[in-house]
C-alpha cells in the first residue's frame, strides 16, 4: 500500500509541478536559513569539553575598587591579580588547578631557513594539559618541578612544530624564545576547542596559542602582557616587579573539582582567602567570590554573540513564513483534488487511507525540501564563513547531528504544515462532490 | 431587436476545424419568446453565446438593438451584457463562495446601482422565485431547482430587455420545468425578449416561435399562435420583479 | 469611472470569510514578513550608521606595521630613530611616526582624565595615543585650538614607566565631555588630572580622532601624549601620497626587514583593511540581513502568486459567470487586487503589532535601539505593494478568462 501511495504522491507532484516546486523551494529556503543559523548558534554554544565541563570551574575573587564594581551589577572582576593567582595556586586546594596568561615573544628556529617569527604564547602551569584533556602527538607536559624551578621548557602546538621543525618529533630539541634557550618537551595533536573555553577574553573562537611555557617565566623573562589588562588603581612602583605586585588583573585560574562537596569546600577556601586578604588591607569589597563551570562561564562571557541570536530569531521566523506558505499551497493543492477525493471516498476509500495517501505526499515534499535545504544550509555556512573570515572558521561546519536535525526539522515541519490541509482534504464528504456546484 | 445575418463561427483546434455556425440567419423581434431546439452539437449554445456577446464570431453581421456589435471592445461588450442581457445557464453557475443575496447582487454591482436600490431589487427578485427566506444560504445548501430559481432571479435583477437561457430546465423534473417555463412566460408578457435553448419539445411548444437548428444553420421555424396554459404548481408569478 | 458600489468590498470580504484559512495564511505570512523586514531594515540602518562614522584620519592612504627586536644587541631607541628617518625619506611618503595603538583597530590603551585631583572623583575615559611631533601631518588631523607638539616636547617612555608628559592634545569631543559648560577654545591651557592626581595641561585641541574600540560609547574621546615608546614592539604608522599605498607597503616592510636582521617585522596592514576587519561582523550582518529580506520577500510574493493562481484556476467558472453577467476585464482585475488588498491590510496591521513586539524584545534582551516610528508605515506600504504586484500576474490571467466558459465548463 505504501508503494501505491508513493506512486500517487509522485503523480500528484508531477501533475502540479509549479505548485510542488514552490512548496519544495519554500521548505528548502526555510530549512536552509534556519539550519545555517542554528548551526552557528549550536557551535557557538556547544560544550567544548563535555566529558568534564561540570567539574572545571573558573575562579573569580573580588579584588576590585571599593567604590565601584568591576562590572555592573556587582560582578567580580573577570581575571585575577598576579598576587592572587600565585597565592591561590600555591594553596593547591583543588584536585587540579591551573593559572595562566598570554604573552608574545619572538621565536628563532634552530634551522637557518626558518625565519624568526612573533609567537603567541600561553603561560601556564603543568596541569593545564591533563585538566583540559589536551592531546599530545609527541612527548608530554612538563612536571610541577619545572613550574617551580622556572625551567625553560616549551610545549609546541602541532602547527608551530610543523613551522619550526618541519613536523618532526622535536622532543628534546631546543629553540630560542625571547632571547633564551628553551627545550621542547612535548608537541600537541591538532587541538581546536570551540569555543576556546579556557580563555575567551581575546576571542572565543580564536585559535589556541602557538607555544606553552611555565607560568612563572612571566616574571623571570619579564614577558609583556597579551590579552586584556585592567587596573582600578595605578601600580605603585615603576618597575616590572611593581607591575606584578599591583592590583592590575590579567591572569586566569581554573580548578578541577570532582563533586559538589569539593566545590563547596573550595568556595569556603576562597572566602577564607578573601578574609585573610581583607586583614592585609586588600579586598575592601563585600565577599563576592565565584566558581563557574565551563558552560556557566561561557554564558557569563556571552560567547554566543547577540548577532547570532538575532539571526537565529529572524531565521526561525523565516521558517515560519515558509511553513505558512507551504500550508497555503498544500491547501490549494489538495482542495484542487477535492473532486478526486470525493470520488475515491464514493468508491470506498476510508478516510484513514486517504489521510495516509496525502501524508505520504506531504512527507515527500518535505523531505525533498529538507535535502535541498541542507544544500542551502551548506552554502549558507560557506557564505557566513567567507563573510566573517577567521572568526567563523570553527563555526561553520555541518556535523552529522546537524544533518539529522535538518532532515528531522524538515520532515516535522512539512508534516505539521501538511496536517491541516490533509485533514481538510480527507473530511470532504463523498456526496458533496456529486452535487453540481 | 436581434438580427443575425450569415453569422459564421469556426472553432479551430490543432487539427480540426469545427463550423459551429455557418451562415446563421435569425431575426428576433422585441417582445418575442423564441425557443431553440436541435440535435446535440448542432450549434445552439454557440448561437446563444454569440447572441449574448460571450463569444466573438468569424463572419457575418450581428445587430443587437440596431447596433452592430462586431467591433465593440471588451468593455463595451461587458456593458451591453450587463445592461441589456440576462443569462440563465444550464448548470446554474452560482458563485459558491457567495450567499444568495450576494449572488443576485453580482450583476447589480457592475451596473452601479446604489445599495438601497440593489437591496430592493434583490429582495423583490428572490421573493419572485420564492426564495426570499433563504437569502443568507449558500448555493450548496439548495436543491438543483432552487439553485436554478436563484439563477433566474439573478438574470432578472438587472431588468434585462433580452433574456438568454441555455437549457434552463435541463436539470429539473418536468413539473419544476414547467413552472420555470411559466415564470419565463410571465416575464415575457411583461415585455422581455427571451431566447431559450431546450431539448424538451413540450416546452418548445409553449413559446411563440420555435427555431430548429441543424449543422449550424436555422433549418426550420415553427410559429405557435396559441400557447397552452398549464397549471403552475410551485411558483405563482403574479408579476415579474420589475420595479 | 464606475461608481463606488461596483467595488465589491462587502461581498469580497464575505466570500473571504468563507475561505478563511487561505486568507489567514496569507495575512500571517505578510505579518511575519513585515515584522522581519522592518526589524532587519532597522538593524541594517543602525549598522550602516555606525560604519559611516569618520575615524578622523586619512584612512585611504595610510598603513602601519610593527617591528620586534630580539637580538641581544638590539637598541630600540637607535633603531626607531633610524627607521623613522628612512621611512620619511622615501619618495611618496607624506609622513610617518611611531604610535602605540591604531584607531578603530580594536586594541589600545585607555586612561581616565578628571578636572579635579583625587581618587574620589570620577574620570572621563579616553583612548591614549603616544605620538611624536609628526602626528598632525601623519594622521591628517586638524588642530582647531592651541598649539601642536614641538620636537622638544617628545620624550621616551620605558616599559613600566607610570608618569605622564606635562602637556597633551585632546579631541574636541573629549574636552566637551570634560568641560560641558565651556566652549572648546577656552579649555586650552587648563589642567587635567590623570592617575587621579597627576596634572597634565591641555596644549591643543584637535577636531576629530576616534579611539581603537568602535563599540565603545566614548569612541570620540582620544588624547595625544607626546612620547615615543620603548616597549618590546614598536609600531610605525605611515601616510603616503594618494595612490602610492600599494607600492609603498611592501617597500617599507622590505626596507625594515633588510635594515636590521635582529628583529621581526610583522603586522603590515592598511587602514582600509583595518576598517574592513573591524566592521566585518557588521558588514556580514548587513549582507545576511539583506539576503534574508530579499529571499523572504520573494517567498512571500511567490506564496501569494501560487495561491492567487490557484484561486484563479479554481474560480475560472465563477469568473466566466461574472463576465457573462457583465463584469468587464477591469472589474475582474479589480476584484482580485481588492481581495489581496484586504488580506494584506489585515496582514500589515498584525505585522505592525508583531514588528513593535519583536523590536521591544530585541531592545530588552539584545541591546538593540528602538525602531524609528516611520519604518512601520513604510513597511506596511511596501508589503501592500509587494502583495499587489504579486497578485497582478494571476489577476491578469483571470481577466483573460472567456465569458463563454460559463456555458461550456461542466
Ligand atoms: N471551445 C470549442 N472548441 C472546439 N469546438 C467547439 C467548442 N465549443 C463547441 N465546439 C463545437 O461546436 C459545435 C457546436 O457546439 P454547441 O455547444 O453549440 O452545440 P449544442 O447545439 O449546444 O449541443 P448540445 O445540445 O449538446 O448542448 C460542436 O460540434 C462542438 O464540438
Ligand atoms: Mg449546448
Amino acid at each position: 500500500m505504501f508503494n501505491y501511495y508513493l506512486r500517487l504522491a509522485l503523480l500528484s507532484i508531477r501533475r502540479n509541478p509549479i505548485l510542488s516546486g514552490l512548496m519544495v523551494a519554500a521548505i528548502a529556503l526555510g530549512i536552509g536559513a534556519s539550519m545555517t543559523t542554528i548551526t552557528v548558534n549550536y557551535l557557538m554554544s556547544s560544550n567544548p569539553i563535555p566529558q568534564k565541563s561540570e567539574q572545571l570551574y573558573y575562579v573569580q575573587v573580588d579584588s576590585w575598587d571599593p567604590n565601584n564594581p568591576a562590572e555592573e551589577p556587582n560582578e567580580p572582576p573577570d581575571q585575577l591579580t598576579w598576587t592572587d593567582a600565585n597565592n591561590l595556586y600555591a594553596a593547591q586546594k583543588a584536585e587540579r588547578q591551573v593559572i595562566m596568561a598570554t604573552t608574545a615573544a619572538v621565536v628563532e628556529p634552530p634551522s637557518q631557513d626558518a625565519k624568526p617569527f612573533n609567537a603567541y604564547i600561553r603561560l601556564t602551569t603543568n596541569e593545564f594539559f591533563p585538566m583540559f584533556d589536551v592531546p599530545f602527538l609527541y612527548g608530554g607536559h612538563w612536571q610541577a618541578s619545572a613550574d617551580k624551578g622556572r625551567e625553560q621548557v616549551v610545549v609546541l602546538s602541532r602547527k608551530s612544530n610543523d613551522k619550526i621543525f618541519g613536523g618532526e618529533n622535536s622532543v628534546g630539541r631546543s629553540l630560542r624564545l625571547a632571547g633564551r634557550q628553551f627545550t621542547v618537551v612535548g608537541v600537541l595533536e591538532s587541538w581546536y576547542p570551540a569555543p576556546k573555553f579556557y580563555d575567551v577574553g581575546t576571542g572565543a573562537f580564536d585559535e589556541p596559542e602557538d607555544l606553552y611555557i611555565p607560568f612563572l617565566l612571566k616574571e623571570e623573562l619579564q614577558l609583556p602582557n597579551g590579552g586584556n589588562t585592567n587596573c582600578w588603581k595605578t601600580p605603585e612602583e615603576d618597575s616590572f616587579a611593581g607591575f606584578l605586585r599591583s592590583e592590575c588583573i590579567h591572569y586566569q585560574m581554573w580548578v578541577e573539582l570532582p563533586n559538589e562537596q569539593d566545590k563547596q569546600a573550595y568556595l569556603a577556601f576562597l572566602n577564607n582567602y578573601a578574609n585573610e586578604q581583607k586583614a592585609l588591607g586588600r579586598f575592601s569589597r563585600p565577599l563576592n567570590n565565584r566558581l563557574s563551570d565551563v558552560m556557566q562561564w561561557m554564558e557569563n562571557r556571552q560567547v554566543v554573540t547577540d548577532d547570532a541570536r538575532v539571526m537565529l530569531w529572524l531565521s526561525l521566523m523565516f521558517l515560519v513564513v515558509c511553513l505558512l506558505n507551504t500550508v497555503g499551497l498544500l491547501l490549494a493543492k489538495f482542495s484542487g483534488k477535492s473532486a478526486e477525493i470525493g470520488l475515491r471516498r464514493a468508491i470506498g476509500a476510508s478516510r484513514q487511507a486517504l489521510f495516509y495517501q496525502h501524508l505520504v505526499e506531504t512527507a515527500c515534499i518535505g523531505l525533498t525540501g529538507g535535502i535541498a535545504g541542507l544544500a542551502l544550509a551548506y552554502l549558507g555556512l560557506l557564505g557566513i564563513g567567507s563573510l566573517y573570515g577567521s572568526f567563523a572558521d570553527n563555526l561553520t561546519s555541518l556535523d552529522i547531528n546537524m544533518v539529522l536535525l535538518a532532515l528531522l526539522l524538515s520532515l516535522i515541519s512539512s508534516i505539521a504544515a501538511g496536517l491541516y490541509p490533509t485533514w481538510r482534504a480527507c473530511s470532504i464528504a463523498p456526496a458533496s462532490q456529486l452535487k453540481s456546484q | 431587436m436581434l438580427n443575425m445575418q450569415n453569422v459564421t463561427k469556426i472553432f479551430r483546434t490543432d487539427l480540426v476545424e469545427t463550423r459551429a455556425l455557418s451562415d446563421f440567419n435569425l431575426h428576433v423581434k422585441e417582445g418575442e419568446f423564441v425557443t431553440v431546439t436541435g440535435p446535440s452539437g448542432s450549434g445552439k449554445t454557440t448561437f446563444l453565446n454569440i447572441a449574448g456577446l460571450l463569444e466573438s464570431f468569424d463572419d457575418g453581421v450581428y445587430d443587437l438593438d440596431g447596433q452592430n456589435v462586431r467591433h465593440l471592445n471588451d468593455t463595451q461588450r461587458s456593458r451591453l451584457r450587463n445592461e441589456k442581457i440576462g443569462f440563465i445557464f444550464q448548470s446554474f453557475n452560482l458563485i459558491p463562495d457567495l450567499d444568495l443575496f450576494d449572488n443576485v447582487d453580482v450583476p447589480l454591482r457592475y451596473r452601479g446601482f446604489n445599495s438601497s436600490e440593489r437591496k430592493r431589487r434583490i429582495e423583490r427578485c428572490l421573493e419572485l422565485v420564492g426564495l426570499a427566506n433563504r437569502m443568507k444560504h449558500l448555493p450548496a445548501q439548495l436543491s438543483g431547482g432552487q439553485q436554478q430559481r436563484v439563477a433566474i432571479a439573478r438574470a432578472l435583477a438587472g431588468e434585462p430587455r433580452f433574456l438568454l437561457a441555455d437549457e434552463p430546465t435541463g436539470n429539473l423534473d418536468s413539473k419544476m420545468a414547467h413552472s420555470v417555463m411559466q415564470l419565463l412566460k410571465d416575464i415575457n408578457d411583461e415585455g422581455t425578449t427571451i431566447v431559450m435553448v431546450t431539448h424538451d419539445p413540450s416546452l418548445a411548444r409553449e413559446a411563440k416561435r420555435n427555431i430548429f437548428v441543424k449543422d449550424g444553420k436555422v433549418s426550420d421555424v415553427t410559429h405557435i399562435t396559441a400557447s397552452t396554459p398549464e397549471q403552475v404548481a410551485s411558483i405563482s408569478a403574479s408579476g415579474a420583479c420589475h420595479v | 469611472m464606475l461608481p463606488f458600489s461596483s467595488w465589491e468590498i462587502g461581498p469580497i470580504f464575505r466570500a473571504m470569510t468563507r475561505n478563511k484559512v487561505g486568507a489567514v495564511l496569507i495575512a500571517l505570512q505578510v505579518a511575519v514578513t513585515m515584522c522581519i523586514i522592518v526589524n532587519s531594515v532597522h538593524i541594517l540602518m543602525e549598522r550602516t550608521e555606525q560604519m559611516a562614522r569618520d575615524s578622523g584620519i586619512d584612512e585611504a592612504n595610510s598603513f602601519y606595521l610593527s617591528s620586534t627586536g630580539f637580538a641581544d644587541d638590539f637598541n630600540d631607541q637607535v633603531v626607531i630613530q633610524t627607521d623613522l628617518d628612512a621611512i620619511r625619506a622615501l619618495p611618496g611618503v607624506i609622513d610617518a611616526m611611531q604610535i602605540n595603538a591604531i584607531p578603530i583597530s580594536g586594541g589600545g590603551w585607555s586612561m581616565g582624565l578628571q578636572t579635579q585631583p583625587g581618587a574620589e572623583f570620577e574620570g572621563v575615559g579616553t583612548a591614549v595615543y603616544m605620538v611624536d611631533d609628526h602626528v598632525l601631518n601623519t594622521l591628517d588631523l586638524e588642530l582647531i585650538a592651541g598649539e601642536a607638539f614641538q620636537p622638544s616636547d617628545i620624550r621616551w617612555r620605558e616599559r613600566s614607566q607610570r608618569d605622564w608628559p606635562a602637556e597633551i592634545i585632546i579631541t574636541r569631543a573629549l574636552t566637551e565631555n570634560l568641560f560641558p559648560e565651556q566652549s572648546y577654545q577656552d579649555t586650552v591651557g587648563k589642567t587635567l588630572y590623570i592617575n587621579d592626581d597627576e596634572p597634565v595641561i591641555i596644549k591643543g585641541i584637535i577636531d576629530k580622532l576616534q579611539a581603537p574600540w568602535v563599540g565603545w560609547e566614548r569612541l570620540e574621546n582620544a588624547m595625544l601624549s607626546p612620547e615615543q615608546t620603548l616597549f618590546s614592539s614598536s609600531m610605525y604608522f605611515v601616510r603616503t601620497e594618494p595612490g602610492r599605498l600599494d607600492e609603498l607597503m611592501p617597500a617599507v616592510e622590505q626596507m625594515l626587514a633588510d635594515s636590521n636582521k635582529g628583529r621581526v617585522v610583522r603586522g603590515l596592514r592598511s587602514m582600509q583593511e583595518t576598517r574592513e576587519r573591524t566592521y566585518r561582523r557588521d558588514q556580514a550582518m548587513i549582507k545576511i540581513l539583506t539576503t534574508v529580506m530579499i529571499t523572504l520577500t520573494l517567498v512571500t510574493a511567490l506564496g501569494i502568486v501560487g495561491l492567487a493562481s490557484f484561486n484563479v484556476n479554481r474560480r475560472r467558472k465563477q469568473i466566466g459567470t461574472r463576465r457573462a453577467l457583465g463584469a468587464s476585464q477591469a472589474s475582474v482585475l479589480r476584484y482580485f487586487m481588492l481581495e489581496n488588498f484586504l488580506i494584506s491590510s489585515i496582514g500589515v496591521i498584525l505585522g505592525a503589532v508583531l514588528t513593535v513586539g519583536l523590536n521591544i524584545y530585541l531592545v530588552q534582551s539584545l541591546g538593540l535601539t528602538k525602531l524609528h516610528w516611520w519604518l512601520i508605515p513604510v513597511g506596511m506600504l511596501t508589503l501592500w505593494l509587494v502583495g499587489q504586484l504579486a497578485v497582478l500576474g494571476p489577476a491578469r490571467r483571470a481577466t483573460a478568462t472567456s465569458p463563454a466558459i460559463a456555458t461550456r465548463t461542466v
